[in-house]
C-alpha cells in the first residue's frame, strides 16, 4: 500500500516537472502539441495524486499503524470520521491535500480556457513549477508514506481536533489558499506571454470569487470551532495563525474589487498584477508560518524542517513576479487616468489602500518579533491593541466606503448628486447614532462608530434594491439580470451583519466569574444562574464531568446549561466542554465555562454574556448566498464577452 | 502614482507607530531579571509542582527557559482562567511584571503552546 503511495506521488512529481519543462519549451518555441502534452501531464498529474490521496485515506480509515504518520496521528479508539480527518491534521497529510487540491484546480481551469490558446501555454508551466516544489516536498522530504515496525497503538488525536468544524475547517482554507494560485499562474501566464489585456481576469473571475469565498467561510469555521470548543470565550485572537488566513483574504478582497476598476475603465493594470501577487505570497507566506514555526504561537506547530523550504520557496515567487512584472511594465502603463477623485474608480482606489493598508499592518504585527529580534537581539511582539488600533482605523473607514462605493458615479461624481443620493442613508444612520447614543451604548466609540456605519451601508443596500426593483418590477429579474452586482451588494450585507455582530460581542459584552458551590447562583447581564448539581459519564474515548447550571431571567427559567471538562486517557490531555445558550430574543449568548471543578464540588464559573454574536454566524450563510450569486454563470455576460474577445485576435 | 504615494505614506506611519507604540518584549526566566518592574510576556516550560489555587490565593509554579542549558527558574504567581492543556512539562506564555523575586501575571493572561496539535507522537512523550 505504502508503496503505491509513493509510486504514484514520484509519477505526480515526474509529470508536473514535465508541465513545467515542455510547458516553457512549448510557449518559447510556440510548439501546439507538445504545449498540449504538458497540458494533459497537468490532468494526469491530478490522476495519480488523487490516488496516492485514496491510499492514504485507506489506511487511515484502516488505522494502519504501520504507515508512520497514521501511527502518530490516530489511535484505534478514535471515531472513524476523525480518523479520516487526521488528512489534514498533520503536515506531511497537509501537504498532500495542498497537492491534490492544486493540480485538481489546475486541471480544471486549463481544460476550461484552453481555447484561449496563447493565455494558456504560459499559464500550464506557472502551475507545473508551483506543482512541483510540492510534489518535491511530498516526494523527499517529507512522506506521507513512510513505514514502519507497526507499535500497539497509535498516539491519537489531540482532543480540541476532535470537533465536527474540524472535519470542514482546514479543507476550505486549503481549498482557499490554493484557490489564490489559478488567478496568480494566469495573471503571470498573461505577462509571459505579454498579453496585458483583461482577458486573464475575465479567465480567473470565477476562481478568485471561488477561492475568496472558501478562505472567507475557512476562517469563519474556524472562528467557530474556537469558540464552542477551545472554550476562552472569544472566536478571534489575532494570533499569529488565524492572520496568516486573514492577510490572504483581505489582499483578494482588494483584488476582487479593483479587477473590476481594468474591466470597466483599462486602469490599475499594474496594480492587480501586484495584488495578485501578493496575495499567492501571503498564501504561501501562511504555510510558511504554520510550518516553520518561527514564531510564538498558541497553534504552536512543531519546528519542522519544512520552514527553510517554504522561505526559499517564497523568495523565488517574488523575485519571479517582481522581475516578471518590471520587465512588462511598459505594456501595463494603462491610457486612462483617474479623472476625478469623487468617482466609483477612486472609492475603489481609497477601498484597495484601506485593505492592503490593513493587511500590511497586520503582516507588520506578524513578523514584528522577528525583526526586533534580528535588529537589537530582543523579541518584543504586539499584541491586541495593536491591531484593534489598526483594525479600527482601517476597518471603520472601509465599512463606511462600502456605504458609499457603490453609489457613486463612475469617472466623475457631481456633489449635488452625491447629496441627494446619500439623504436618506446618511438620516438613518444619524437617526440610529442619537437612539444609541441615548440607550448608553457610548460606552465604546468604536462599537457606537460600527453600529451607526453599519445602518449607513445598511440602507444604501435596501435603497439600491428598491430603486432597482422600482426600475425592472421583479426583485428576482433585477438579481438575475446583474447578478454580480446584486450579488456583491448582498456580501456587503453579510459584511455589515458581520461589523454589527463584532461590535455587539465585543465592545458591549459582560464577563463574570466566581467560585460556587451547590446551591449557589450569581448573576451576568440580567441572567441569574444557579449551580445545582455535578455529574459524571464514560463517553467513547472521554471521561466527562460536567455541571448542572440553571439560568434564568427576571424570576423565570430560559433553560438549563452543561459546562464540564472531559478527560482523554489516551492522550493524556483533559478538554473545556463549555455550554452555550443562544437567546433567540437578543441575538446573543450567554456563554459558561467549568473553569475548575474542585473534589469538594466547588465550582468555578465564568460566564460570557456577549450580544449579537449569532450575527456573525448568520453573515457566513449570508456571504455565501451572496458570492454564489455572483459566481453564478450569467448567459448576456458571457454573450457580451464572446462579441468582445471575438474582434481580438487570438 | 496617487495609489504609490498614498500606500509609502501609510507605510511610514505604520513603521512610525509601531516603533513608538514598541511591543511588549517576549523573555525568558534567564533574562527576565534584567526587566524589574516592566510589562513583559514571560515564555518558558512549567517544570516542578503546580500548587496553589487560580480561583482562590493564586497558583505557584515555577518556569525555566525553553531551549537551552540555563538553570535560571523564576517564579510565576497566577490567578485567572487555566487552559486546558497546562500541566508540568508544557510551554507556556504569560504576561505580567517581576516584582521582588516574583513574576506576577496579569489575571487570565496564561497562554499555553500546544505542540501536540500537529506532532503528538514527540511532545506527549
Amino acid at each position: 500500500m505504502a508503496l503505491l503511495g509513493r509510486a504514484a506521488l514520484l509519477l505526480s512529481f515526474g509529470l508536473v516537472v514535465y508541465a513545467l519543462v515542455g510547458g516553457s519549451l512549448a510557449a518559447w518555441k510556440r510548439r501546439r502539441r507538445l504545449a498540449l502534452s504538458a497540458q494533459n501531464a497537468l490532468v494526469a498529474s491530478f490522476v495519480t495524486t488523487l490516488v496516492a490521496a485514496i491510499v492514504l485515506f485507506i489506511a487511515l480509515g484502516r488505522r494502519d499503524l504501520s504507515f508512520v504518520y497514521v501511527a502518530q496521528h490516530t489511535s484505534h479508539s478514535l471515531p472513524l470520521g476523525y480518523a479520516l480527518s487526521a488528512f489534514w491534521g498533520g503536515q506531511e497529510g497537509s501537504l498532500l491535500l495542498w497537492l491534490l487540491v492544486l493540480t485538481g484546480y489546475a486541471s480544471l481551469a486549463v481544460l476550461l480556457n484552453r481555447r484561449s490558446r496563447e493565455l494558456i501555454a504560459w499559464t500550464v508551466p506557472v502551475l507545473g513549477g508551483i506543482a512541483v516544489f510540492f510534489a518535491m516536498m511530498l516526494c523527499f522530504v517529507s512522506s506521507p508514506f513512510a513505514t514502519a515496525a507497526a507499535p500497539a497503538d497509535g498516539a491519537g488525536m489531540d482532543p480540541s481536533l476532535q470537533n465536527p468544524y474540524m472535519l470542514a475547517h482546514p479543507p476550505m482554507l486549503y481549498l482557499g489558499y490554493v484557490g489564490l494560485t489559478i488567478p496568480f499562474a494566469f495573471a503571470m501566464g498573461a505577462l509571459l506571454a505579454r498579453r496585458t489585456d483583461e482577458r486573464w481576469i475575465v479567465a480567473t473571475r470565477r476562481w478568485t470569487l471561488a477561492a475568496w469565498t472558501f478562505l472567507g467561510v475557512g476562517q469563519l469555521l474556524g472562528a467557530h470551532w474556537a469558540y464552542v470548543e477551545i472554550g476562552w470565550g472569544g472566536y478571534y485572537a489575532w494570533d499569529p495563525v488565524e492572520n496568516a488566513a486573514l492577510m490572504p483574504w483581505l489582499a483578494a478582497t482588494a483584488f476582487l474589487h479593483s479587477v473590476m476598476i481594468q474591466e470597466k475603465r483599462g486602469m490599475l493594470k499594474i496594480w492587480n498584477v501586484t495584488l495578485v501577487s501578493l496575495a499567492f505570497c501571503l498564501s504561501i507566506f501562511g504555510t510558511f508560518l504554520t510550518r516553520s514555526g518561527v514564531i510564538n504561537s498558541i497553534h504552536s506547530f512543531s519546528q519542522s524542517s519544512l520552514g527553510g523550504w517554504f522561505l526559499g520557496f517564497l523568495a523565488l515567487v517574488i523575485v519571479f513576479s517582481v522581475a516578471l512584472i518590471y520587465l512588462r511594465l511598459p505594456l501595463l502603463r494603462s491610457k486612462t487616468k483617474l479623472e476625478s477623485l469623487v468617482s466609483r474608480e477612486a472609492t475603489f482606489l481609497y477601498n484597495n489602500l484601506l485593505l492592503v493598508a490593513l493587511a500590511l499592518t497586520i503582516l507588520w504585527g506578524v513578523v514584528y518579533p522577528l525583526l526586533t529580534q534580528a535588529v537589537n537581539g530582543e523579541t518584543r511582539s504586539v499584541s491586541k491593541p495593536y491591531y484593534d488600533f489598526f483594525l479600527h482605523s482601517f476597518g471603520l473607514p472601509l465599512l463606511l466606503l462600502m456605504g458609499i462605493g457603490p453609489l457613486v458615479a463612475w469617472r466623475r461624481a457631481s456633489l449635488r448628486a452625491l447629496g441627494k443620493t446619500f439623504a436618506v442613508p446618511a438620516a438613518v444612520s444619524l437617526v440610529t447614532g442619537i437612539v444609541l447614543l441615548a440607550l448608553g451604548f457610548g460606552s465604546s466609540t468604536p462599537g457606537l462608530l460600527a453600529y451607526t456605519f453599519s445602518a449607513f451601508v445598511a440602507a444604501s443596500i435596501a435603497l439600491e434594491f428598491i430603486r432597482g426593483r422600482r426600475a425592472t418590477g421583479s426583485l428576482s429579474r433585477l438579481v438575475a439580470r446583474n447578478r454580480r452586482r446584486y450579488g456583491g451588494y448582498i456580501v456587503h450585507a453579510a459584511i455589515v451583519l458581520l461589523a454589527i455582530g463584532i461590535a455587539g460581542s465585543s465592545a458591549y459584552q459582560t464577563i463574570r466569574e466566581q467560585s460556587l458551590k451547590p446551591g449557589q447562583s450569581m448573576r451576568a447581564a440580567g441572567y441569574t444562574l444557579t449551580y445545582v448539581s455535578l455529574g459524571t459519564r464514560q463517553l467513547q474515548n472521554a471521561q466527562q464531568t460536567s455541571a448542572v447550571i440553571d439560568v434564568s431571567r427576571g424570576g423565570s427559567h430560559v433553560t438549563t446549561l452543561h459546562p464540564g471538562k472531559s478527560w482523554f486517557p489516551v492522550e493524556q490531555s483533559s478538554s473545556n466542554d463549555v455550554s452555550i445558550y443562544h437567546d433567540p430574543r437578543s441575538l446573543g449568548d450567554v456563554y459558561t465555562i467549568a473553569d475548575g471543578i474542585s473534589k469538594n464540588g466547588t465550582l468555578d464559573l465564568k460566564v460570557l454574556v456577549k450580544p449579537l454574536v449569532n450575527l456573525v454566524w448568520a453573515a457566513g450563510f449570508v456571504f455565501v448566498f451572496g458570492s454564489l450569486v455572483a459566481m453564478w454563470p450569467d448567459a448576456v455576460e458571457q454573450r457580451k464577452l464572446a462579441d468582445r474577445y471575438a474582434a481580438v485576435p487570438v | 502614482m496617487i495609489a504609490l504615494s498614498v500606500a509609502a505614506v501609510l507605510a511610514v506611519f505604520i513603521v512610525y507607530t509601531s516603533i513608538a507604540g514598541a511591543g511588549t518584549p517576549e523573555i525568558g526566566p534567564s533574562t527576565v531579571g534584567q526587566h524589574v518592574g516592566e510589562d513583559v510576556l514571560l515564555v518558558g516550560t512549567v517544570v516542578g509542582h503546580v500548587g496553589g489555587n487560580a480561583h482562590a490565593g493564586g497558583m505557584r509554579f515555577l518556569l525555566k527557559d525553553d531551549h537551552g542549558a540555563a538553570v535560571a527558574r523564576t517564579r510565576v504567581l497566577y490567578s485567572g482562567s487555566v487552559p486546558d492543556l497546562f500541566r508540568t512539562g508544557r510551554q507556556i506564555v504569560v504576561e505580567g511584571t517581576l516584582r521582588n523575586g516574583t513574576f506576577v501575571a496579569k489575571p487570565g493572561s496564561l497562554v499555553t503552546k500546544c505542540p501536540s496539535k500537529y506532532t503528538p507522537a514527540k511532545s506527549n512523550a
